[in-house]
């Protein structure tokens, strides 16, 4: 016996603790193998095709505040009572859907975490729908202003689920476990459902809850409607500003979301970009617009936001898809470049012109100011520190203005209503003095007006989903300016119409 | 015995490792720590440019890591006068610069901010409401909320969120730091900078005296850095805030021909007032002392070239003509003879005293002391009684409004009236200017929500004194301003 084991029991005892050791060592290398590659990982859903790629691709605003896919398709039927109308899930509060597609347009998906986790992109603000009737299909355009899509009722309804007593691990998974059903699909992996019950949804609420918080000056706001946000209050949100301290002037900055099409030429000329022209530079101008879909400099997908602004650079606006009477528009062309080419541009494909791009002073354009106000100096340098750290991404070319600048109109047919902050419904009313224009209207509704060239605008309610009512009573609503002589709302009625349906070749 | 060749061999490798080691860190040490790397060229590419971000050296006594100074506004916003992050202080930010006009970054081992002269010695004006800022260089900086930026600092550092775990949440959102750079900031440099800040809550504990009116925009209780902080005397009962002065021209001042600098006449020449001001902007002997010899050669050549800026708005030439006649009958006696630069007794003047006791010949004969200790020899400060006010030059005057050393009387225009008839309170530091009065505005809806109220009843803040030219007929006034404008 004594020559068999050899090992006294001290040894016997280190020789079996250095076996186990090494057990474990192994499991827990593998074990954090597995979870490097259950957790690790961070690839964007990719897309070939460039407008794909647009409505769907990833800018990286997941990283900051992807909420994960199944809960994303939770929510609405969880809170199916938070939302408007208490109905028609995300489509309730203007998200638009294409055929077969589980994300609405504006949505990107991205492995991030060890989940598919969904954000935002430029589509959601920068794509939108028409309809010739009110029988027909919708017809997606992207890089058009979403007019559809009420971004505020968006936060309202995320906020409300965050402040939801419903908020809790056992009822969301509960309705993924109902969805997944629905689908075909089992639960959830446990270890989805482990990270998600004891850790990510209470993450999220509280990611939600902080963003509430941040932006609590909204609710202050008039509303803004469908297709409208408020540009650069939210990133005095983000500087941490304290809104109450702001002076009362500069509180209200809501206005239209724009096209984005043509973005190459507007470079070219070197023309100031936003409503008051406040940015020469397209590329620090897109970043800056890319922040607002979520990404912060540090987790921003360069090569895919590049891509993106590639791709919009050379994007020619849709042609207008209805009938033009052509010799009615010939006799506009005239009127056109008598009273608009200066400012506008050539025409909607030249958009050459004196006075293109360039800032009209607030008392000469007479258009309501608040967007303007809204913008200060101050806002202005603290935009200096944005990608510092980044070498030449760091923004500097923000400046404070004094006005609005002039737009080229390339497919002004789809950028209705009009002037900045979306106060007139179509061009024909934009042509006529303010007195005569529409005191109030109704908004996201886009079933296209072939006549007065805009949406149709006095639609409350449509099977069942009521549209917002746009008062220009409302403080940074109002719709004077942009008229007089040198305006064209001194034409005659049938010079008018002429110059509108010249604009629809635009 | 066999055993000792293997032994020694043994120690010779470990030897090795540990000065390998060693060799390695102090590079990796020195690297992170205390490698100097110029300022980028756009810096120096002017003399304009170099003065406004230049670094004088500061930033290695005083300086700020550069992250933890970006995100303090954005963490402790209501630490700050109001919204607007670092421009609520009043500092004077151009657009498209990364930092204010004054504050310098530059890589000392990591990124640091600290000030320059610029900071307080760079004006703005705004022709109209609807119209960005105009910045001048050397000009006395009106809009600048020094006291709160003291303040700023020295709060935040005592708030419990200035800790790792929240300021590196913050600088997250922001820049993706390495990994390295990340360990640094959490387990050195947050918690140096803490405790230094925290340290000057001490050393500037004047900022914080309970008794006293706060200085407001554009001013400066000028000799306390010089007392408390060069000196380390205990703090007094004296209060003295003044104006911030313009800079420009400084050649104009000869002490050959007795004329003295500061406000009261504490300092013999320019070069003098430039280093001890310096010295406080570096907050410690300086690191490389010639190179700061060097920096404050160049500040005394640009300094006394540079000069006043053109009043921007239409001159009547006729009237200004006239105005230099009412100038050399009521005021040239002063302001523009023998007596410029001299010291006026504060009896003859009548201005507000609490100024002048707030410096002393022993002040002057100790900080004197000090500084030759550094080895930096200067005429350096008057060693007697400070006695009256110095009598001004007046180049570029119309920019240098509010008026008087205490910076009592807004405009030009206010300054020809009785004592009686001057405001008694107004806003100062709201950046449009008054043609009309020639000064800025100090009054309306926006004056006050930028301005800080200014109350000339307050102690230290008195309007009275310098009743001179107020019994000038209103066309001989009209004149006068007018001339006073072309200066």
């Amino acid at each position: 016996m004594a020559e068999q084991s050899a090992m006294t029991p001290l040894q016997k005892f280190l020789y079996r603790l250095g076996a186990i050791a090494a057990v474990v060592l192994v499991i827990a290398f593998l074990a954090g193998a597995w979870l490097l590659g259950r957790f690790g990982g961070d690839t964007a859903v990719a897309y070939q095709d460039d407008p794909e790629h647009f409505k769907y691709g990833s800018l990286g605003s997941e990283h900051e505040f992807g909420v994960p896919y199944w809960i994303w398709r939770a929510l609405p039927e969880l809170f199916q009572d938070k939302l408007p109308g208490a109905r028609d899930g995300w489509q309730s509060v203007g998200f638009v859907f294409e055929k077969g597609k589980k994300l609405p347009v504006g949505m990107s998906q991205r492995r991030y975490l060890g989940f598919d986790v969904v954000w935002l992109n430029c589509a959601f603000c920068h794509a939108g729908t028409v309809r010739e009737t009110a029988q027909s299909e919708a017809k997606v355009y992207s890089a058009m202003p979403a007019n559809t899509f009420d971004f505020r009722a968006f936060m309202r309804f995320l906020f409300a689920t965050g402040e939801d007593r419903r908020f809790t691990p056992p009822d969301i998974l509960r309705q993924i476990k109902l969805i997944r059903q629905r689908e075909g699909l089992g639960d959830l992996p446990l270890i989805d459902r482990l990270v998600l019950r004891f850790y990510g949804i209470y993450y999220m609420r509280e990611r939600i809850l902080a963003l509430r918080d941040r932006l609590k000056f909204i609710a202050e706001q008039p509303e803004w409607g469908p297709g409208r946000v408020d540009t650069f209050n939210p990133l005095k949100a983000y500087f941490n500003f304290p809104p109450d301290k702001l002076a009362p002037e500069e509180r209200i900055g809501t206005t239209d979301f724009p096209s984005i099409w043509n973005q190459g030429q507007r470079e070219t000329l070197k023309m100031n970009l936003h409503w008051d022209g406040n940015n020469v530079s397209l590329e620090e101008r897109n970043r800056s617009a890319a922040m607002g879909t979520g990404i912060t400099p540090p987790t921003g997908d360069r090569p895919n936001l590049k891509r993106v602004a590639g791709w919009l650079r050379n994007l020619a606006a849709p042609p207008y898809p209805f009938a033009i009477d052509k010799a009615r528009a010939a006799q506009g062309a005239p009127v056109y470049k008598k009273y608009c080419a200066e400012c506008h541009g050539a025409d909607g494909k030249d958009f050459r012109g004196e006075a293109v791009g360039k800032v009209v002073p607030i008392d000469d354009i007479g258009t309501d100011r608040r967007r303007l106000d809204s913008y200060t100096y101050d806002v202005a340098v603290n935009q200096n520190l944005i990608f510092a750290g980044y070498g030449e991404e760091r923004f500097s070319h923000f400046r404070k203005t004094f006005g609005y600048a002039n737009s080229p109109l390339d497919g002004v047919w789809l950028r209705a209503p009009y002037l900045h902050n979306g106060s007139v419904p179509t061009l024909r009313d934009l042509l006529d003095s303010s007195a005569q224009r529409p005191k109030t209207f109704y908004r996201g509704y886009d079933v296209y007006d072939q006549e007065k060239a805009g949406f149709v605008s006095d639609v409350a309610e449509e099977k069942g989903r009521k549209y917002f009512r746009y008062d220009t009573e409302e403080p940074g609503n109002s719709n004077k300016g942009h008229e007089g002589k040198r305006y064209g709302t001194e034409l005659s009625s049938a010079e008018k119409d002429a110059l509108v349906e010249y604009l629809k070749t635009f | 015995m066999a055993e000792t060749p293997k032994k020694k061999s043994w120690w010779k490798s470990c030897l090795l490792l540990v000065v390998v080691l060693a060799v390695v860190g102090g590079a990796i040490g020195w690297y992170k720590f205390f490698r100097e790397e110029p300022q980028p060229d756009w810096v120096t590419a002017t003399p304009d440019m170099r003065f406004k971000y230049g670094s004088i050296g500061a930033e290695h006594d005083a300086g700020i890591p550069y992250w933890i100074f970006f995100v303090l506004p954005r963490m402790f916003p209501e630490k700050l006068p109001g919204p607007g992050g670092l421009a609520s202080l009043g500092v004077a930010w151009e657009q498209g610069q990364e930092l204010p006009i004054g504050f310098t970054k530059k890589v000392i081992g990591f990124p640091r901010v600290a000030n320059n002269c610029a900071s307080c010695h760079t004006t703005s004006y705004r022709k109209s409401p609807n119209e960005n800022p105009v910045f001048v260089p050397t000009g006395p900086n009106h809009t600048l909320n020094l006291q709160a930026f003291f303040r700023f600092v020295v709060d935040c550092a005592k708030d419990p969120r200035f800790n790792a775990d929240e300021i590196m949440r913050e600088i997250a959102l922001v820049y993706d730091l390495p990994l390295l750079d990340r360990m640094i900031y959490r387990y050195l440099l947050i918690p140096i900078t803490k405790k230094r800040l925290l340290e000057r809550e001490a050393q500037f504990k004047w900022v914080y005296h309970k008794d006293f009116p706060l200085w407001g925009r554009g001013r400066d209780d000028a000799m306390n850095l010089t007392k408390y902080f060069l000196l380390n005397w205990p703090m007094d009962d004296t209060l003295g805030p003044t104006d911030m002065p313009s800079v420009w021209n400084l050649q104009k001042y000869q002490p050959e021909k007795g004329m003295l600098m500061n406000l009261a006449g504490d300092s013999h020449d320019a070069r003098s007032v430039i280093i001890d001001s310096a010295l406080g902007l570096l907050s410690a002997a300086p690191h490389d002392r010639e190179d700061f010899m060097g920096q404050i050669d160049w500040l005394v050549k640009y300094l006394g070239e540079k000069q006043a800026p053109k009043y921007p708005f239409p001159i009547k030439e006729d009237l200004g003509k006239s105005g230099k006649a009412v100038f050399d009958a009521n005021c040239a006696t002063c302001h523009a003879s023998e007596r410029t630069g001299t010291r006026v007794p504060v009896e003859e003047v009548g201005t507000d005293r609490e100024r002048l006791k707030s410096w002393s010949k022993k002040a002057a004969i100790e900080s004197n002391k000090v500084v030759r200790n550094f080895g930096i020899e200067r005429k350096g400060l008057v060693e007697n009684e400070p006695s009256g006010y110095i009598a001004a030059f007046l180049d570029g005057i119309w920019l240098r409004a509010p008026y008087l050393h205490n910076g009592s009387v807004p405009t030009l225009r206010d300054l020809l009236k009785p004592v009686a008839e001057r405001p008694k309170v107004f806003y100062r530091g709201y950046d449009v200017y008054d043609s009309v009065n020639v000064g800025f505005v100090t009054e309306g809806p926006e004056a006050q929500r930028i301005g800080t109220k200014y109350d000339v009843s307050e102690r230290s803040s008195g309007n009275q004194g310098h009743e001179y030219g107020v019994n000038l007929s209103a066309a001989e006034k009209d004149a006068l301003i007018e001339y006073l404008k072309t200066l």
